[in-house]
């Protein structure tokens, strides 16, 4: 017994001891994933279409789902989200050229439709969260969680002109906004997932007194 | 070898067996739910498949396009007037005039088996063996019929069809050419895949 | 009919022999449902397997995004993924555990050798499939993993690095090495993993289950012939076998429905992101039941006679699993089961398993000075449960086995 706590101990310092900060250089905030709200995952869509779209795709969702999932009507959403003339149908993705992007940006913006599930989700929030100036940057701007971060801020107008608490609501849709992108099947699944559970429960249950009616005559 | 004996209570045990093996058959009926829908067209597919918008402004009249939807040629032929009037003269010659028998919606079971007169809509898939008919908008004699009045021939096996897709009498071709879904939202648009109202 | 069939194909004496009328011990415990749930998890694996292969594309360029395609654009897509990504963990835990059951109740041992190695045999190629499975997504972690075991075989000596450019068919892992891992996956490997089971299940139904005592209940018939101590497969281990498949499809569909990627260890992570030959992430671990072997390979550090330490931690992690296929020739103990062994017995493979989830553990995070030296400790302790066993079931003490099964 004394050895396995010896080894315990070995074992779970060098785990917890070893670890670095959970968001680059800071701890992330604490961020509690909500998909359940159309509202605010609308809200996540929109910031995402004005602010992020520009550059980043998602190139492997369709507009047509994330209305359809997202509860928007699709005509008002042809009309506002769509800028290029694609139909409904098609894919996410953006005009910005790999080349163009190299010229102009230094790099190319990832796309982000997979991003909430390589990165979690309370670095994403903590890092639009922590921008801060520095002069020594091209853009004037570093970031706290992402280090020489080559993105400009842009939703520095809205950081600079909300007060925190609208401005964290904001970043908080996105995040959600980009959580629900990353697995858009997600409630649909949940939701299946306690209906097949309860059935398994009822089954299982049935399976169980009829073993034990045959399991009594082998004592 | 331990055998089974008769239980105190044969009901229970019967009651559970049953209601096992049926629980047991709801979920495997369940379980097929996720393997057959996939086989339905997928997002992309649907979404290949969406309507086209063609502009129809820009054709002269005896012209013909070819618009391509769920991977079929539709033709779209903005008909000469000579033609026009030609559609109500040729019927004794035409295998099935009314359309009894063809793939076409209902806003085309009329005279002249189109939705806005004057221009043709037709998927271009002979229905014979699938071969796609040439088009020969011009009239009178021609190589393959002495009186001809305008529309498809078909180079694979002959079969004949006027200018919106009726099948002649005597010829392989047991139906006439198909009518996709379309309608025209404003006068020089066409739709094909959607039904609309025109 | 059935008659006419019958006199043709004795179908009914077939399904009874391996099914219905299956004389098994009547001693038999828990351990023994994972062979069936091991039979599901195949069939599930291979139903799954078939509907992503209709959506999946082979190639470098498209392999990442079909995958995306399918969890969003096919319908119910996603289930099948999860289900055949999450089936691949749930069929090493359950393999692990049924290999498990056969080292404590001694089943490899005489005459059931050839049962044991048809399972481990099953086992190898269920590795392989696991690998190669692995790859097809195409993100970083598919990648940069197929990187890393290729380049195992380029530590071969003498043709090592000859033999990695030829499985991978280029300079580099490529849309080429993709193509054939995923033809293995979907075809030869399976075609193989069926035989196998096929073999498996054949020589066990022969030669009759092994059963918690260790007991050869064959030394006592009845005038027919069937042991004292049996009771037929229907009804009373198929109703064992369906109220087990109940349990463990609560557990797996509560993993499929609300925690599909399993914390990162069904679904990497770093594996939503495209493969880019350019840059390696900054932790790559394999699988995690691959890790105990990952920790041997990592352990051995240090070069001999001449054998590169790269080289010599293949061979290490290559012999980890090859010798439980040894197992059969080095038990020398008079008894099967651990509950009649000695302390010895009791001893080894105590210190097997905690040294296999040791090395598990070991194997999932970064490597430090005092780690390496717990993995090579844990190594050793390994590979003695294996290397002396021969020494040590011959020198303990046993318990005499009952004639029959205790009631």
């Amino acid at each position: 017994m004394k050895l396995f706590s010896f080894l315990f101990l070995i074992l779970t310092i060098n785990v917890f001891g070893a670890d670095e900060f959970s968001c680059g250089t800071i701890e992330c905030d604490e961020f509690q994933v909500n998909i359940s709200n159309n509202a605010d995952l609308q809200n996540g869509l929109s910031t995402y279409m004005n602010y992020c779209y520009g550059c980043h795709s998602l190139q492997y969702s369709r507009y047509k789902r994330v209305a359809e999932d997202l509860d928007i009507p699709i005509d008002l959403y042809v009309e506002n989200l769509i800028y290029d003339g694609s139909k409904p149908g098609e894919l996410m993705k953006i005009s910005l050229s790999k080349d163009d992007a190299i010229n102009w940006l230094g790099a190319y913006p990832p796309d982000l439709t997979l991003e909430a599930r390589v990165r979690k989700p309370e670095w994403i929030y903590t890092y639009l969260k922590s921008y801060y100036s520095d002069s020594s940057r091209p853009y004037g701007v570093n970031n706290l969680v992402y280090k020489n971060v080559s993105m400009p801020h842009v939703l520095e107008d809205l950081q600079a002109s909300l007060p925190e608490e609208n401005y964290n609501k904001v970043i908080s849709d996105l995040t959600n906004f980009l959580v629900y992108v990353s697995d858009p099947s997600a409630r649909e699944r949940q939701q299946m997932g306690v209906y097949v559970l309860l059935f398994l429960f009822l089954f299982t249950s049935f399976a169980f007194l009829l073993y034990r009616e045959y399991k009594k005559e082998l004592k | 070898m331990v055998q089974p004996i008769s239980p105190p209570n044969p009901g229970r045990r019967k009651f559970l067996s049953l209601v096992t093996g049926l629980m047991a058959s709801i979920g495997a009926i369940f379980l097929a739910i996720p393997f057959l829908s996939a086989f339905k067209p997928s997002a992309r597919a649907e979404a290949a498949g969406a309507p086209v918008q063609v502009d129809i402004s820009s054709l002269v009249p005896g012209q013909m396009k070819v618009v391509e939807w769920r991977g079929k040629p539709i033709f779209v032929v903005k008909m000469t007037e000579n033609t026009v009037k030609l559609l109500s003269s040729n019927l004794n010659r035409l295998a099935d005039p009314d359309g009894s028998n063809s793939v076409q919606p209902v806003y085309v079971e009329n005279q002249i088996r189109s939705r806005k007169e004057g221009v043709a809509v037709i998927t271009g898939v002979c229905t014979h063996l699938g071969c796609s008919p040439k088009y020969y908008p011009e009239t009178g004699s021609v190589a393959f019929d002495s009186d001809w009045q305008g529309g498809f021939f078909c180079p694979c096996h002959g079969s004949k069809f006027d200018m919106v897709g009726r099948v002649y009498a005597g010829v392989p071709a047991p139906t006439n050419m198909d009518v996709p879904p379309h309608y025209f939202p404003k006068d020089n648009i066409l739709v094909i895949g959607l039904d609309g109202v025109s | 009919m059935l008659q006419w069939i019958n006199s043709r194909f004795p179908i009914t004496d077939l399904v009874e022999r391996h099914l219905s009328k299956y004389p098994a011990p009547t001693n038999l415990n828990f351990w023994y449902l994972f062979g069936f749930l091991l039979i599901i998890v195949l069939v599930m694996q291979i139903l799954t397997g078939l509907w992503l292969m209709m959506n999946y594309t082979n190639t470098a360029e498209e392999a990442f995004s079909s995958v995306e395609y399918i969890m969003r654009d096919v319908e119910y897509g996603w289930l099948l993924r999860y289900l055949h990504a999450a089936g691949a963990s749930a069929f090493f835990v359950l393999i692990y555990l049924h290999m498990f059951r056969g080292m404590m109740y001694g089943s490899y041992q005489k005459p059931r050798e050839l049962i044991w190695l048809g399972g481990w045999v099953t086992y190898v190629l269920l590795c392989a499939e696991g690998f190669t499975g692995y790859v097809l997504p195409w993100g970083q972690m598919s990648f940069w993993a197929a990187q890393v075991i290729i380049s195992l075989l380029g530590s071969i000596p003498l043709v090592g690095e000859d033999l990695a450019t030829w499985v991978r068919g280029d300079y580099l892992i490529s849309g080429i090495t993709l193509s054939r891992l995923f033809a293995f996956h979907v075809v030869l490997l399976p075609i193989m993993l069926i035989a196998v089971v096929f073999f498996h299940i054949l020589a066990l139904h022969e030669i009759g289950s092994n059963n918690p005592d260790g007991i050869d209940i064959k030394k006592h018939v009845d005038d027919d012939g069937v042991p004292l101590d049996s009771k037929p497969f229907y009804p009373y281990d198929i109703t064992h076998d369906v109220y087990a498949l109940g349990v463990f499809l609560i557990f797996f569909c509560a993993i499929v429905f609300f925690f599909p990627g399993g914390g990162g260890y069904i679904l990497e992570t770093v594996n939503f992101e495209p493969a880019n030959p350019l840059s390696t992430p900054e932790h790559i671990v394999p699988s995690w039941y691959y890790t105990p072997y990952y920790a041997m390979l990592r352990a051995v550090d240090f070069s001999l006679f001449g054998l590169t330490a790269k080289f010599l931690g293949f061979v290490t992690m290559a012999a980890g699993i090859a010798i439980f296929a040894a197992l059969p020739w080095l038990d020398r103990s008079p008894v099967k089961s651990i509950r009649y062994k000695g302390i010895y017995s009791k001893i080894f493979l105590g210190g097997f398993v905690i040294s296999f989830f040791v090395l598990g553990y070991l194997g999932l995070v970064p490597p430090t000075e005092i780690k390496n030296i717990l993995a090579k400790v844990f190594t050793i302790i390994y590979f003695s449960y294996f290397l002396l066993m021969p020494i040590y079931t011959r020198l303990e003490k046993c318990k005499p086995v009952p004639e029959r099964v205790p009631a």
